[in-house]
């Protein structure tokens, strides 16, 4: 019996393995709507409307899409993310396209949903240092607001709602019409020749589908690549306050000696995560360099040689690949050409 | 880690290519912003602007008016002209100017360049100007 019940096993290990291996890469598909956050038109408008509106700031400089404007591939083209006004951020900013289909949120994945994740920026000293309870009425003494809540959400002006209309909009920044959604439903001409060998390298010797997989091509999952450290932006005793806030307000214990950035350790105290980060999607690369949580990489060369020669100093996660110049070049091909799609087209909200 | 090392190096690149046009922003919640302004404009007037600049960058946020008289007297600047100029806000109307411009084109983050209209939101490296700069005098050509 118990013979039988490990050659089971056996089987669905490698059935498992195998799939994954195969790269298990998926088409586009519609975004999973939580139960208790349903799209309505009012709510997407009215979390496009707060999307951009500098209330959401303390001092009226920011709104979120000053590091994710729509004009820069829903990030904001800097290595390190823009600031609140006279701090220093310390991480790159995350592109917002196909966000909705994420399990985790921020490069340590210290949220779970959208809805969670909204308003930690909104707090933060470094982004944009508002305070919650203050932002609340400030966007209740501006009647159009009020009227917009009532409408969507039969109630007053929450910061959980203002979080539930900012998911709701973004939940609809989606890639559209890729060539690797074409390739993906069967049309065998989508990719060109060069991209169609670098799919065969993302899929096969690259061994980028193995985390690289699914519909956004991120596997949820978290690894510590050991990408170097930013020595310029190091220099900086801003940053320095910024990480050892953050540390501090993690629970860190030594935050005041702390002289890197420990990715996913902060959220997980789990010697594993040290210095982890979640693996991000790679549609819509092209638009959204630098790349790496600390946007160290400029260009996707110099993130493919990273990855090529096993990643950073002392990781147990990457293996050198290997690639020729060539390979490294379709590698490039595919990831530049498949996986961007159609200019995500956009209507500004006139914000009240 | 401020902008204006990149700058100077983008007007020693580009000579004679590219002008150069700085409005004032001064950020509405620093006590001496304004002053600060003033003081650079001051210094401009005795025409040492970029080191007035350079020094107010490099002793912030030490910029109260003792401060300031005390940065002029090391730029070796007519600390009577320049105080009187800081302290009768000779360059108010200016500075106002600017910030209503700010406010005309929803420009809150500073520094933002604009590039024959193209704009650049927050402290970039110099090859991220080079980039634009070059499209756009490859398209005047």
């Amino acid at each position: 019996m118990s013979y039988h019940l490990l050659v089971t096993m056996g089987i669905t290990f490698v059935l498992v393995c195998a799939d994954a291996f195969a790269g298990g890469l998926e088409p586009m598909k519609a975004v999973p709507i939580p139960a208790q956050n349903a799209q309505t038109v009012e709510k997407i408008e009215l979390g496009k409307k707060l999307f951009f509106d500098r209330r959401l700031s303390g001092d009226g400089t920011m709104s979120c899409s000053t590091c994710h404007d729509p004009e820069k591939g829903f990030s904001d083209d800097l290595a390190i993310s823009l600031s609140y006004p006279t701090t220093r951020n310390w991480r790159n900013s995350p592109t917002l396209i196909n966000v909705g289909f994420q399990k985790f949120l921020f490069h340590d994945g210290r949220a779970k949903t959208l809805e969670e994740q909204a308003l930690f920026p909104m707090m933060s000293a470094f982004e944009m240092n508002q305070n919650l309870d203050f932002v609340e009425e400030e966007i209740r003494s501006v009647p159009e607001y009020v009227e917009d809540f009532r409408k969507v959400f039969g109630a007053e002006v929450t910061r959980e709602r203002i979080a539930m209309a900012l998911a709701a909009f973004q939940r609809t920044l989606v890639s559209v019409n890729s060539p690797l959604d074409r390739f993906l439903r069967g049309d065998k001409k989508a990719l060109s020749t060069e991209a169609m060998k670098g799919y065969v390298i993302f899929t096969g010797k690259g061994k980028c589908a193995e985390c690289h997989d699914g519909v956004i091509l991120a596997d949820n999952k978290f690894y510590a690549f050991n990408v170097p450290e930013n020595a310029e932006q190091e220099k900086d005793p801003r940053v320095g306050a910024t990480r050892r806030f953050v540390a501090k307000v993690s629970n860190y214990e030594d935050y005041r000696n702390l002289a890197e950035d420990p990715g996913r350790y902060l959220v997980t105290k789990d010697k594993k995560d040290w210095k982890a980060f979640r693996t991000p999607s790679l549609r819509e690369i092209a638009k959204t360099g630098p790349y790496m949580h600390n946007g160290i990489f400029a260009t996707l060369d110099e993130v493919i040689d990273f990855i090529d020669k096993g990643g950073g100093k002392g990781n147990t996660a990457l293996k050198p690949l290997g690639l020729n110049d060539t390979e490294k070049k379709h590698l490039k091909a595919f990831l530049v050409e498949a996986l961007t799609g159609e200019d995500i087209i956009f209507r500004y909200p006139k914000v009240p | 880690m401020a902008a204006g090392p990149t700058v100077k190096k983008i007007m020693d690149t580009y000579k004679g290519k590219v002008r150069l046009v700085v409005k004032n922003y001064p950020y509405i919640y620093r006590d001496y912003s304004h002053i600060a302004a003033e003081a650079s404009l001051a210094a401009q007037d005795q025409g040492k602007y970029w080191e007035m600049h350079d020094l107010l960058l490099k002793q912030s946020p030490k910029l109260d008016r003792e401060s300031l008289l005390k940065y002029a007297q090391e730029l070796g600047l007519d600390i009577k002209k320049f105080t009187e100029s800081i302290d009768g806000k000779k360059h108010a109307a200016e500075i106002e100017r600017d910030k209503k411009l700010a406010v005309d084109i929803d420009l809150y983050n500073t520094p933002t360049f604009f590039i024959n209209g193209r704009k650049v939101v927050g402290e970039r490296p110099f090859e991220y100007f080079k980039k634009i700069i070059d499209s756009e005098l490859g398209a005047s050509r």
